[in-house]
């Protein structure tokens, strides 16, 4: 068992440094959205919380309940994004299998916005 | 052992499902929001309470970033109490070997205190205390800074 874990281990550390090189050219990797009117706009990171979340003064009139929804929405469309933005950094280091089965699908209508 | 290999290969599975499901519920310190969140920092539930919204826009941004920070943590962490009662203590020490320490062993304290989002008001002024000159005073020994 103790092998295993051993191997498992140096295993996960080539894959992190591959990844961390790639990472460290290309640069960190979001996921940016925006409602149309620019009334919430979320920074999500792949696999993590959102990392920032602007909302306008303007979306305040949309009642607790509302803007709530719209803050679920918004994050979830960054963060689909951002995982799609991981998938194309990555699948040249990374199976894109198992990126895909670790939650990091490559969307295939990019309509929204990303940065990395 | 075939059927012991089984068995972990069951428990293993059963594991897996649990830990996709795992979702934890945090309520901002202040108890002006409350999120649900997966411990892959997916929101699931999102409750704002009206008088958040009238702290302005910026306020309502950083509590909301802030809880669901709280929320995916306590998620992760569950996962982790999760799997070490699924496969041991020894199984989990061997996993946040490979993948990090949990956010119980990493922050302690997970509640940062943000910057207030409202500009801090002024000090109320205070008239100083006046100086009472000491005649007996040793000059060497004088620190003006020190009189209060």
């Amino acid at each position: 068992m103790d092998d295993d874990v051993e191997r498992a281990a140096r295993k996960v550390r080539d894959v992190e440094q591959a990844v961390s090189q790639h990472v460290a050219r290309s640069g960190p990797i979001t996921g940016l959205a925006s409602s149309p009117d620019g009334a919430v706009t979320v920074v999500a990171t792949p696999g993590g919380p959102p990392q920032q979340i602007a909302v306008s003064a303007a979306a305040l009139r949309m009642g607790p309940q509302g803007l709530a929804a719209e803050i679920m929405r918004i994050a979830e469309k960054a963060q689909r994004n951002a995982s799609s933005r991981l998938h194309q950094t990555l699948e040249r280091v990374v199976d894109p299998r198992e990126l895909t089965e670790l939650g990091f699908a490559r969307e295939q209508d990019e309509d929204f916005g990303w940065q990395r | 052992m075939a059927a012991v290999n089984e068995e972990r290969m069951q428990a293993t599975e059963q594991l897996q499902r649990d830990l996709a499901v795992t979702t934890e519920t945090i309520e901002h310190p202040n108890g002006l929001c409350m999120v649900t969140a997966s411990a892959k920092g997916e929101f699931k539930a999102l409750h704002l309470h009206p008088a958040l919204l009238q702290q302005g826009a910026r306020a309502v941004g950083e509590v909301v970033t802030e809880t669901v920070r709280l929320a995916t943590n306590a998620a992760v962490q569950t996962s982790f109490n999760k799997m070490a009662l699924a496969l041991g203590d020894g199984m989990a020490i061997d996993v946040e070997s490979i993948v990090g320490d949990s956010p119980f062993r990493t922050t302690w304290n997970p509640v940062v205190p943000g910057k207030s989002a409202a500009p801090e008001a002024t000090p109320e002024r205070r008239p100083r205390t006046p100086f009472v000159d000491d005649p007996d005073e040793d000059a060497f020994f004088e620190n003006p800074f020190g009189r209060r």
